[in-house]
């Protein structure tokens, strides 16, 4: 897939200190409004020789946007994110997952709806790179899951031109669109990690994209039964893209329905009772919302009646559509819902393995 | 005191588009007898709109014939095959993009 006929196309910029540097990237429209890092030739070589590939690379296509992302362009927006070299196979395998046609990146980098893109990882990976994936989940303060998913958005922006008031259309945007970037804790937990749901070994290092809306903290502690209760209810809400229609498919039911993540923190003892598997068959059960309202909310079309108001419909079409992840600080256990940005048929969870 | 300026070398991480070169359909003179291809975004009220369409087309214009796609999905592309059989079968197409 490597072109060869590529050339990186380079800047020549003249500083005289570190902060004329920053300003003449503003001046050139490749920050996400935050300062970065100036990606010099460099700097970006040195990216670009922990994966051992050369710059023209393909690492895939955007065809509606007649665009094509070469590893020069991923290697410079990590590095102006702030990455260190070593992250750059994990950005990289990112990057391969959001640029997977069943991702259809399309949909989520332009809706009205806007997505952040999450980005959880698993294995070895995670306590190599110093991944967080425990107190204060999604950030502030740890420098590999701002600077990796910050990354993203640099590439969306710059290499996919998902630029905000352009290609961007999102209404309300998205405080993950600067870095939306977790990981499980998977050596704590006796769950099975999401990279083993998804088909790798648990010795795998992995990234799962997912085109997603905003963490919805739940607050409530103590039972499984009680957590998973208030789980199912925030999840089956009116007004998120999994309680909405149009672009609903093949589905007969008349809603997007979609995938959804769900973080679960705390100790993993509390669950001793429980594996993943449960927890989402019984997730798929109660996330859901009666057809009465649905109707009332103009999701569906027609007058509501009586029988509308016990006759339920999923919100979630499969169990495994719900990626439960052991992720959050040990104070309690807290947990968030995270509804798709849309439904499968526009958008799927991806999962790549990569080595560093 | 003296700045004294170096010259970096940035690489480049925006990308642009390169637009092969294509060849518009034909026009046609009149919809009046054609076969008329309707796509449907599956947005909410492109059918709506093409329904409308489609009556004014059929009784004001007398068109041959009214084909239907609906793409499952607004953030997709059509299917490729079922959008070659819908233009191997249409004089002309019309797209619907609703909200």
């Amino acid at each position: 897939m490597d072109s060869n006929q590529a050339e990186t196309k380079t800047v020549q910029v003249e500083f005289d200190d570190p902060l004329s540097a920053i300003e003449r990237i503003y001046e050139l429209g490749w920050t996400d409004g935050l300062p970065v890092v100036p990606p010099t030739d460099a700097r970006v070589d040195e990216f670009l020789r922990v994966v051992n590939l050369p710059a023209s690379h393909i690492v895939g296509e955007i065809p509606e946007r007649r665009r094509s992302i070469t590893l020069d362009k991923v290697a410079s927006n990590a590095v102006m994110a702030g990455c260190l070299p070593e992250y750059f196979p994990a950005v990289l395998a990112a990057t391969e997952a959001i640029l997977d046609p069943k991702f259809n990146l399309i949909g989520p980098s332009s809706s009205l709806g806007g997505a952040g893109i999450l980005l959880i990882f698993n294995g070895p990976v995670v306590s190599q790179l110093g991944i967080n994936a425990r107190n204060n989940l999604f950030g502030p303060g740890n420098r590999a899951n701002a600077t990796i998913g910050r990354s993203v958005r640099l590439i969306l922006m710059n290499a996919c031109a998902a630029i905000p008031g352009l290609f961007d259309r999102s209404v309300i945007g998205h405080p993950g669109k600067y870095s939306y970037c977790i990981a499980e804790a998977q050596t704590e937990t006796h769950w099975e990690p999401l990279s083993v749901q998804k088909g790798f070994s648990s010795d795998s290092n992995t990234v799962t994209a997912f085109a997603g809306e905003a963490p919805r903290q739940i607050r409530s502690v103590g039972k499984p039964e009680a957590i998973l209760y208030c789980i199912a209810d925030v999840a089956s809400s009116l007004g998120t893209s999994l309680s909405t229609s149009g672009s609903v498919g093949k589905s007969e039911t008349g809603i997007r329905q979609g995938e959804i993540v769900v973080t679960i923190a705390g100790h993993s003892s509390l669950w001793k009772d429980w594996t993943k598997a449960d927890i989402q068959a019984y997730l798929h059960q109660n996330i859901k919302k009666s057809r009465a309202e649905l109707k009332t909310a103009l999701v569906l079309p027609g007058e509501v009646n009586p029988p509308d108001h016990t006759d339920y419909i999923n919100l979630i079409e499969h169990p495994e559509d719900i990626m439960v992840v052991f992720a959050g600080g040990e104070e309690a256990d807290m947990s968030s819902v995270i509804p798709s940005w849309g439904p499968k048929v526009s958008s799927t969870s991806t999962t790549k393995s990569f080595n560093i | 005191m003296v700045n004294i300026k170096q010259t970096y070398t940035l690489v480049d991480p925006s990308t642009e588009a390169i637009v092969p070169e294509f060849q518009g359909a034909p026009r046609i003179e009149t919809v009046a007898g054609a076969a008329i291809g309707l796509i449907d975004d599956s947005k909410r009220n492109a059918d709506v709109l093409l329904e409308e369409i489609a009556n004014v087309l059929t009784e004001k214009y007398e068109v041959k014939s009214i084909s239907w796609l609906k793409k499952p999905s607004a953030s997709k592309p059509a299917d490729p095959k079922e959008l070659e059989s819908l233009a191997n079968n249409s004089d002309a197409i019309i797209i619907a993009i609703g909200d």
